[in-house]
């Protein structure tokens, strides 16, 4: 099998390379005075700490668990995220809860401790996928970085609280709803 | 301005020699610092992005990223100066130096400015006067000392890749001097003398009679000559990321390196000042037939800036050339062109007298 390589005559005027050299140098000259025309903000570099890259729709970054308007967990602690995780950074307790309310169905099962393991999260969206209540998903929040190993177990709180600022809603640290003790079956 | 002519007077002559040194060789130096950021910003914009932009002086002031030059000199200053254990030590401290100097010794026969006359003395803004007998073979026999630099700092790293990048400078340097020299000779042949001084009256106040316009070929060559000269990127043999990591100035660090460097850009604007004298009228002012001195020296460094601008817009534009091609350039074309340029003017100053 043969590669035909195309030869490129070069005219009379490129091979004495003034000529293509002056060209070359109208177009590097041309993008100087395009950029020294630019203001800093406007260029195609982002200046990243002070500037930041809109991320696309889609975007895999840092997770969010959603919440109802009440401030109860959407999670219904039904595993399929932590059996969908290849990275096994997700474990999740269940507890039950009393008081059944309108807004969230008739749930009785909820998280007690949602942990993920930030450091071993490879970002995959199958949590995302496997959820059957769409209570969890990645954002667009690249920033995920701290000084210690032991701040990048997120709990269940963090991680509804990780775009609360951003979506102008309050934090919250407690579920509305109590839960109850885990029922024994009489005998 | 009396003030400062009876000032001038009083002077004696080796304060008024201290004084153009100080301002030459300072004015030149920190030139070439800035132009290290006039590089880097330059290259940026070149290929859209933005260069140092971020180092502010006293962490207030961002000034274009001009406290960059700053900070890098400081950090060079500040850095562990390392010598190799197989390294000649002596000649590792003495090539900085030797890189350094010739660079900046180039400047000294050139005219700044007009000489003019005040109080009954002549005083000429070049360190020195004209006809001295060396005039304009004395940048380049000291341009020619520049590959010692080079080729010192690549012997003494005692480092293969060192050397070889040395080498490679050297043999570049060597063979693109006939051809520069030959294009100097035929500047000298038409001038009829090799001052500085009279090569910059003979190209008058009009640009059609700057010795660009005769001698574009000659221009085309020495200017070619002067990017191996100076060892800079469509030429810059010495280093080689690729091929032999650094270069001749692998093995150097703080301020050392600084240096090596910064004789690089003093080089630049030494070539860009014999560039400017040589081709392009030095000190005079286009269409103007006698000029202040000040406008004069402003003419120059306005000349100077651009060409070295010019190497700066060489530099990002062209990509580098391969060894061998260097070599076809600089023996089959560059030296034919500048004996024919030379052939050509001596054939039309023998059919003009």
């Amino acid at each position: 099998m043969g590669v035909i390589v195309m030869k490129v005559e070069l005219s009379w005027l490129d091979r004495t390379y003034v000529w293509p050299v002056m060209k070359g140098m109208s177009i590097t000259f041309q993008h100087f005075i395009k950029q020294l025309f630019t203001r800093t903000a406007k260029r195609y570099t982002i200046q990243y700490p002070d500037m930041k890259k809109e991320m696309p729709a889609g975007y895999r970054g840092l997770h969010e668990l959603k919440r109802f308007e009440d401030g109860a967990i959407k999670c219904v602690a039904c595993f399929m995220c932590e059996e969908a995780c290849p990275a096994r950074c997700i474990s999740i307790q269940a507890e039950e809860f009393g008081d059944l309310n309108i807004t969230q169905g008739f749930e009785e099962k909820r998280p007690a401790q949602f942990k993920i393991d930030m450091l071993r999260c490879i970002y995959c969206g199958m949590c995302e996928e496997a959820c059957p209540k769409d209570a969890i998903w990645l954002r667009n929040d690249y920033e995920v970085a701290a000084y210690d190993r032991l701040s990048m177990q997120f709990g269940k709180w963090d991680l509804m609280n990780t775009y609360a600022e951003a979506d102008g809603k309050d934090r919250i640290s407690q579920d509305p709803t109590p839960s109850v003790p885990r029922r024994t079956i009489a005998m | 301005m009396d003030m400062l002519a009876s000032l001038l007077h009083t002077t004696p002559a080796i304060a008024w020699m201290a004084l153009k040194v100080v301002i030459v060789f300072g004015g030149v130096m920190s030139l070439a610092a800035v132009w290290t950021w006039v590089e880097r910003r330059g290259s940026a914009m070149i290929q859209d992005r933005i260069g140092p932009n971020r180092a502010r002086l006293f962490g207030r002031w961002p000034i274009l990223g001009l406290a960059q030059i700053a900070a890098d000199g400081i950090k060079m200053f500040f850095k562990e100066d390392l010598v190799t254990t197989d390294a000649n030590r002596r000649l590792f401290w003495l090539a900085p130096i030797l890189a350094f100097v010739p660079a900046l010794m180039g400047f000294a026969v050139i005219p700044f400015g007009k000489s003019f006359v005040s109080g009954g003395q002549t005083y000429h803004l070049a360190l020195l006067d004209p006809g001295n007998g060396m005039g304009m073979l004395y940048p380049l026999a000291i341009g020619g000392m520049a590959v010692y630099g080079v080729l010192v700092a690549a012997w003494s790293s005692n480092n293969k890749w060192s050397i070889l990048g040395g080498m490679r400078a050297s043999a570049a340097m060597v063979s693109y001097e006939i051809g520069l020299s030959l294009a100097v000779i035929s500047i000298f042949m038409t001038t009829g003398g090799y001052d500085p001084a009279e090569i910059i009256a003979s190209q008058s106040h009009l640009p059609w009679k700057w010795n660009v316009v005769p001698q574009l070929p000659g221009f085309i060559v020495f200017f070619t000559c002067m990017f191996a000269e100076t060892n800079r990127l469509p030429f810059d043999f010495a280093e080689g990321e690729s091929e032999i990591v650094a270069g001749f100035n692998t093995e150097f660090g703080s301020m050392k390196f600084s240096l090596l460097a910064l004789a690089e850009y003093s080089h630049l604007m030494t070539a860009s000042a014999l560039i400017a004298t040589l081709y392009f009228g030095g000190w005079q002012v286009p269409f103007v037939k006698d000029p202040p001195v000040l406008l004069s020296v402003a003419s120059f460094v306005l000349k100077l800036v651009f060409f070295a601008w010019v190497f700066v817009w060489i530099r990002w534009t062209l990509p580098r050339f391969r060894y061998d091609q260097l070599m076809h350039l600089g023996w089959k074309v560059m030296l034919p062109l500048s004996m024919a340029n030379l052939v050509f003017h001596a054939w039309r100053m023998s059919q003009g007298h």
